[in-house]
């Protein structure tokens, strides 16, 4: 015989305890939200008063800024899209357009591959003096009157409260009317969901306070990306002084909320 | 003088009835749940878009686990190249804070080829201010090196002007001494 009886249950009390003890926190942890292990985020704050409180659905302002004479034609920007997105080949949410000109005011445009590859080299297959280049990028407008939305007959492509253009995969039928509707031909049919795809300014960055990809990755700061109701972002600045600022297709009425920083009366 | 038979009518106003039922039924059935809450679409397909994997992270968010390419990187001309352009976006590295894949690194032709985006002077619309531009092979035979030397041989990707530098610095001491 070991030991005697009283203290026997003594260990078992202090068994069953410290069972007991285990499996309430355990399950308490198993409920509880884990606290932020890392103390500092993975991504840091790019756009300011946007992390740490609630997104207000109808009060927010964006706009995005194009500056052509900042851009060199590098294609990061379509490079860095198409990673985010997975566009498949041959379909474009964002590229750059080459615009050259004659001394006869004529016009050549091209976008080999949307600008993906670069710009390697010049045009071979005209035989006339250039008297200038520029290079357009060009994205969604996120026009304020969108002619896409109109179109829609499922209610699969709608204007956010904040101000964003979005297409809803699950209810697209792939009719791609607003794919006709769109006067900047921003939209594609994706081949494989068969649905309309289109450039969204990054809505899952911008609601993180990151910037649009694009924007980021752009080496030469030509494009711009901003909060309009903070007084102190780059846009604002540049929205409200004496900055020759266009938009693509004015006549159209589309009042879109990208705007071009030296855009010339060439482009359409 | 009036009919007293008015079943017609019954089978009229029963007919309507099961067809308003019917529609108002197949109304609440086949309308998603948050279809109005903001205007005629799914208001859930706002949250589906801005619950997309970010597979773009910073520069900030690379050089923090990368000290040593980061000093170079920040002090040379290319601080405002994006690290992902190069090497590839973030969420083929980095899973949940732990290394999940290896990135490439661009080798020999390949800088050449990455160089020359910007680069290339042979395109105009590049204008001074904003990137320094050369013309190929033009360039190599200015610098006295071989036409096969890689841009890599002499700039540094992440400072361009790092060896450069320090040579020109050698090179003065020598010649004022």
């Amino acid at each position: 015989m070991g030991k005697p009886d009283a203290e026997l249950d003594k260990e078992r009390r202090a068994f069953i305890k410290k069972v007991l003890n285990g499996t309430i926190a355990g399950s308490l942890l198993l409920v509880l939200p884990m606290p932020i292990t890392a103390a500092t985020p993975e991504f840091p704050e790019q756009i300011s008063g946007i992390r740490g409180k609630k997104w207000d659905m109808f009060n927010q302002r964006f706009a995005f800024i194009v500056d052509i004479t900042r851009c060199i034609g590098c294609g990061s920007c379509c490079v860095a899209d198409r990673r985010e997105y997975h566009v498949p080949d041959g379909y474009y949410r964002t590229w750059v357009e080459r615009y050259l000109k004659d001394f006869n005011d004529e016009v050549y445009v091209d976008s080999p591959n949307g600008g993906l590859d670069g710009y390697q080299s010049p045009r071979t297959d005209i035989d006339v003096e250039i008297r200038d280049t520029f290079f357009v990028p060009k994205l969604c407008n996120m026009c304020k009157e969108p002619p896409c939305v109109q179109v829609c007959p499922v209610g699969a492509t709608f204007k956010t409260p904040d101000g964003f253009i979005l297409v809803d995969r699950e209810r697209c039928v792939g009719c791609a009317y607003c794919i006709q509707a769109c006067p900047y031909s921003a939209r594609y049919l994706d081949p494989v969901t068969r649905t309309a795809e289109k450039c969204t300014w990054c809505y899952h960055r911008v609601r993180k306070g990151l910037l649009p990809v694009c924007v980021n990755v752009c080496p030469t700061g030509a494009r711009k990306f901003g909060d309009l109701n903070d007084k102190s972002s780059e846009v604002y600045k540049l929205l409200h002084e004496h900055e020759v600022l266009t938009v693509l297709k004015k006549d159209m009425g589309t009042y879109p909320a990208l705007y071009y920083k030296g855009l010339r009366r060439e482009v359409v | 003088m009036k009919s007293s038979y008015n079943s017609h009518i019954k089978r009229i106003v029963l007919g309507l009835v099961v067809f308003a039922v019917l529609g108002f039924v197949g109304k609440i059935v086949l309308t998603p749940k948050s279809f109005g809450k903001y205007g005629p679409y799914r208001a859930d397909a706002i949250d589906e878009e801005a619950n997309q994997e970010i597979r773009h992270g910073t520069n900030a968010s690379c050089l923090s686990c990368h000290p040593y390419e980061a000093k170079i990187h920040l002090t040379g001309l290319h601080k405002t190249i994006s690290c992902e352009f190069c090497h590839g976006p973030y969420a083929d590295h980095i899973k949940a804070r732990k290394v999940y894949g290896k990135l490439p690194v661009k080798k020999k032709q390949e800088i050449k080829v990455l160089c020359l985006r910007c680069h290339n002077r042979a395109i105009q619309a590049r204008p001074e201010e904003v990137i320094k531009t050369v013309v190929m092979p033009e360039h190599l035979e200015k610098q006295k090196v071989k036409t096969s030397h890689t841009c890599d041989q002499c700039h540094h990707v992440h400072a361009p002007l790092k060896y450069i530098n320090r040579a020109k610095k050698i090179v003065g001491i020598k010649e004022a001494s």
